[in-house]
């Protein structure tokens, strides 16, 4: 699409309201920028190493194919390691300019219209990763990216491109945090996954923002025919609102995506936290699954939305809830909307306190009541994702127990 | 001299305000089995259950005493550290909780020395003796599965031994821990329960409401409860005749 027809577009979008979740005044925010880039992992700060590693980032760079930082919204950092063929890593703005490919790409699965904030994000200046792994080159370790918001009062505008060329296999693992001194900042995160014939993605987000926070992340992704789209989300500490609903397109045959998320709702929080999988062609299939616990005086909405658009398709939601306190809630949002015979869709929601059997029996095993409560919750919140590489699973699991021990 | 390790005086406990047991008085010394029989509905879990200390097993009159101490005002996990524990009869599921890191973690004995050479992963919890000790009881395979999640009769039966075992426990009650079980399992447990006799440092309570289990080891002490009550005490040679009898008209005769 042209850049101008885009701006005409998103001009027109400036003041749409999103479907679901609090209206926010972007007048608040300006876009902060700042320059200059890192040439190396080394010249981390320590603070900011600490706060990378909480969401699991590896600075050493050990187990993994490649790395992207990213602070406000400049790019600092966008390596791919010596050894891995296939892999680009690249910050989006550089990479526009290097391929004219991408601009068919760009603004592609996520509509630049859809509301006020693709529309924002879209007008101002942005920057976020590009991630590509070539035709059939299978990356085996994660790449690790991560972006993190510093500055005061201000707006961090993010937006990615993933690219799973035919027959490739690649694993994204990516880390989003503020640091708790920062005032009032907005994140808008643009990102769009194109997985093509016979790819393979997963893609692992945590989050990590403070009590000032709001977040307004914008996700769709395109599978092709026979593609794999694995998507698993946790966002385990307070933050003072988010709304997000990404999106899945099941396009080509035998294409198949499952979507998880951990909600663990803490302070006076608003998660509206959701996920749709569109099945638009024969034999695709999918489930989206999703874990909440409402803890303090946090409000959760769990959606989910299953689209059968093609006959002979199967998917499936599951939304389990534990509340745990009496001034929180969680609301649990199924929805099935079949349009074609042939479509099968399920769902199965659940929401309730901690079992008072649980809790006897693991104390009658000498735990006390608190690291009983402790146990079942931990055990609740561990997101299980099938099909995942060890190393990122093990990431996953540390970043949870990091979250936890934070706020537990 | 009193050697009782665990007594209870004139036990009455309702359930959901319907009273179950109305005055029961038994004791447990130390070291030695006792089976606690009975018909149905008699309130053979109730007992045991009561003694743990769980919730719904409300104590209106009576005392438990544990070496003469009252532990009445005693919450669960503070009994279990006493050293009471209770095998569940269905055990319930706990989520992303798995069997052998459950273990390591109420089983100071199976923890890793090693870990802080992996402070990373969970895995290492655990040392390889535990694995053995598994292999041993056949439950091998659960290990790294979720907790009595989706464990048959059988694997629930070996799975609650096991970690009753693991606690080191001074008293263990074992809620029908042959009840499910296939020929093979029952020969697991029961080998199990023979062991555990003649090492003979922690009193066995078993509950069931028939035999099996009991023909592999010795019991010292029968108690056969009814309608809240014990209704006879008495030894290994009754089982026997009781299995003949029935409940019913073994009691109706002895008790003339």
């Amino acid at each position: 699409m042209k850049t101008d027809e885009l701006r005409k577009r998103a001009t027109e979008a400036k003041n749409k309201k999103a479907e679901y979740g609090d209206d926010i005044d972007l007048d608040e925010y300006s876009l902060s920028s700042d320059h200059g880039r890192m040439s190396s992992l080394d010249d981390l700060s320590e603070s900011d190493r600490e706060l990378v590693k909480d969401v699991g980032f590896d600075p050493s760079e050990d187990k993994v194919a490649g790395s992207f930082i990213q602070f406000d919204n400049e790019s600092i950092l966008a390596d791919v390691l010596m050894a891995q063929e296939g892999l680009e890593v690249l910050p989006l703005a550089e990479a526009l300019t290097k391929y004219n490919f991408l601009k068919d790409y760009l603004w592609n699965a996520v509509p630049v219209d859809a509301d006020k904030y693709t529309a924002r994000s879209e007008l101002v200046d942005y920057n976020g990763y590009f991630i590509r792994a070539k035709a059939r080159a299978r990356i085996e370790m994660p790449v690790q990216s991560c972006l993190i918001m510093k500055k005061d009062q201000s707006l961090q505008n993010v937006h990615n491109i993933v690219i799973a060329e035919e027959g490739s296999e690649l694993h994204i693992i990516t880390g989003c945090a503020t640091p708790s001194s920062v005032e009032q900042s907005l994140h808008l995160g643009i990102s769009e996954f194109y997985v093509k014939r016979k790819a393979r993605l997963t893609f692992t987000m945590v989050h990590r923002w403070n009590e000032k926070t709001d977040v307004r992340p914008r996700s769709a992704t395109v599978v092709e025919e026979g593609g794999t789209y694995i998507s698993s989300y946790a966002i385990l500490s307070p933050l003072r609102s988010i709304q997000t609903f990404p999106k899945v397109h099941l396009r080509g045959r035998n294409a198949k995506a499952d979507l998880y998320s951990v909600v663990y709702g803490s302070q006076n929080s608003v998660y509206d936290i959701g996920g749709l999988l569109s099945l638009e062609a024969p034999k695709t299939q999918g489930k989206v699954v999703s874990r909440s616990i409402a803890t303090d005086t946090s409000r959760i909405i769990a959606r989910g939305d299953l689209v059968g658009l093609s006959g002979e398709t199967k998917a499936r939601l599951e939304c389990d809830g534990l509340l745990i306190s009496s001034g929180a809630s969680i609301r649990a949002v199924p929805m099935l909307h079949a349009m074609a015979e042939g479509a099968e869709l399920s769902h199965e929601a659940t929401v309730g306190k901690v079992g008072a059997e649980q809790l006897s029996y693991l104390m009658s095993r000498g735990l006390d009541e608190e690291e009983a409560t402790s146990l079942i919750i931990r055990g609740f919140v561990k997101l299980k994702v099938p099909d995942l590489p060890p190393a990122l699973q093990s990431s996953i699991d540390e970043a949870i127990r990091l979250s936890l021990e934070g706020g537990m | 001299m009193c050697s009782n390790l665990l007594e209870t005086r004139d036990l009455r406990v309702e359930v959901g305000g319907v009273p179950i047991l109305s005055g029961v008085d038994m004791a447990f010394e130390s070291g030695k089995v006792y089976a606690v029989l009975g018909p149905n509905a008699s309130g053979k879990s109730t007992l045991a259950k009561t003694i743990m200390g769980l919730p719904d097993y409300k104590v209106i009159g009576g005392d438990i005493l544990l070496e003469g101490e009252s532990i009445l005002s005693k919450n669960i996990s503070e009994r279990a550290r006493l050293g009471i524990a209770y095998a569940f009869q269905t055990p319930p599921p706990i989520s992303g909780v798995k069997l052998e890191d459950f273990i390591c973690r109420i089983c100071p004995d199976y923890q890793c020395k090693a870990e802080t050479d992996h402070f990373m992963s969970e895995s290492c919890m655990c040392s390889h003796e535990l694995y053995e000790d598994f292999d041993r009881l056949g439950i091998g395979n659960l290990a790294q599965r979720d907790l009595n999640d989706g464990f048959s009769g059988g694997e629930s039966k070996r799975s609650e031994l096991f970690q009753v075992l693991s606690m080191r426990p001074r008293i263990m009650f074992l809620d029908e821990p042959d009840s499910g079980l296939d020929y093979d399992s029952l020969k697991i447990v029961g080998r199990e329960l023979k062991a555990i006799r003649e090492k003979g440092d922690v009193t066995l309570v078993i509950i069931s409401h028939h035999r099996y289990v009991l023909e592999f080891l010795e019991v010292d002490k029968v108690y056969i409860l009814k309608n809240g009550r014990v209704a006879y005490t008495g030894d290994m040679n009754d089982i026997p005749v009781l299995e003949e009898k029935g409940y019913e008209r073994f009691l109706a005769e002895v008790l003339g």
